[in-house]
């Protein structure tokens, strides 16, 4: 079992709130696509060699560690989609008074944006923020 | 989403990033502000009851990330030896990751800047970077004290 500890949630909201305060809303997307080539390098290799079933591991294990509200499934047999009714960290961020960056649902549409793009697929995120809920799909396509 | 506990490599890359693109004085103002304005929680704690206080603040957030560490409180001294940092141990476990070369540098810089001025001399002591030992030692020093 991996230890969770939840601020760093809030941690990771005040360097997005730090990078697009001083430099710019385009260098906080440069972070965001290098740490997800970076940071996702196993994840983007198992998602080109095991394809969508390696990207529901994960999501299944990151949201049941986070103890999130989400639901995971096939649609079409095609796309795999995930709903987070719930997302646990904007909810512990704000239960514990950390600020919220504006940018901070975007940032899991570029993360996963980069992601899929680099191991041949495509994704659509739609989040509301203010309610803390979104819904992610994946599927094959694009250039690899 | 970028998980919590993958949290600890997207925090390497982000020093390694303002450091490279923005250079090593904005990486430090980076840990300054966040001294300033995020870690309120530990702030608090330290104005309302000092060393008690970071004993309290450390027992939580090391108890969640599953350190290997022994902490000490006396009348006159609070010290925290790290045997195995957790957050060394996610960098180095996980190869394809490139650890910022200086990534234990943010502990001195937001912890003395958070403590000193209550009064205190906070010292981080790193023994060994890639294995994440070190020690943290605050002792009371009233010549930095700041008025609040």
């Amino acid at each position: 079992m991996a230890n969770v500890h939840k601020d760093f949630h809030g941690c990771f909201s005040f360097g997005l709130r730090f990078l697009t305060a001083n430099y710019g809303p385009e260098e906080t997307e440069a972070y965001l696509r290098r740490t997800a080539r970076n940071v996702y390098a196993p994840l983007i290799e198992a998602l080109r060699m095991r394809g969508l079933p390696a990207l529901q591991d994960h999501w299944n294990n990151i949201m049941t560690l986070e103890g999130a509200d989400f639901d995971l499934h096939f649609e079409n047999d095609d796309t795999l989609v995930l709903t987070i009714h719930k997302c646990p960290a904007i909810s512990h961020m704000r239960e514990f008074k950390y600020d919220v960056c504006e940018g901070f649902c975007e940032s899991t549409r570029i993360v996963n944006e980069e992601i899929c793009a680099l191991a041949g697929y495509v994704t659509e995120t739609e989040y509301d923020q203010a309610a803390g809920r979104c819904v992610q799909r994946f599927r094959k396509g694009g250039a690899e | 989403m970028i998980s919590c506990t993958e949290f600890i490599m997207a925090y390497s890359e982000l020093f390694a990033f303002i450091e490279e693109r923005h250079g090593r004085a904005e990486l430090d103002r980076f840990w300054e502000e966040l001294a300033d304005e995020f870690l309120q929680n530990l702030r608090d704690l330290v104005a309302a009851k000092g060393l008690e206080g970071m004993h309290e603040y450390w027992t939580h957030t090391l108890t969640e990330e599953g350190a290997d560490q022994t902490m000490t409180l006396t009348d006159g001294e609070f010290r925290l030896e790290m045997h195995h940092c957790p957050s060394t141990a996610i960098l180095r476990r996980n190869k394809h990751i490139k650890p910022y070369k200086d990534y234990c540098d943010h502990c001195k810089v937001l912890y003395r800047r958070i403590i000193d001025p209550f009064g205190f001399k906070c010292e981080v002591t790193v023994h060994d970077a890639e294995h994440g030992r070190c020690t943290l030692r605050v002792v009371p020093c009233p010549a930095n004290l700041e008025e609040k």
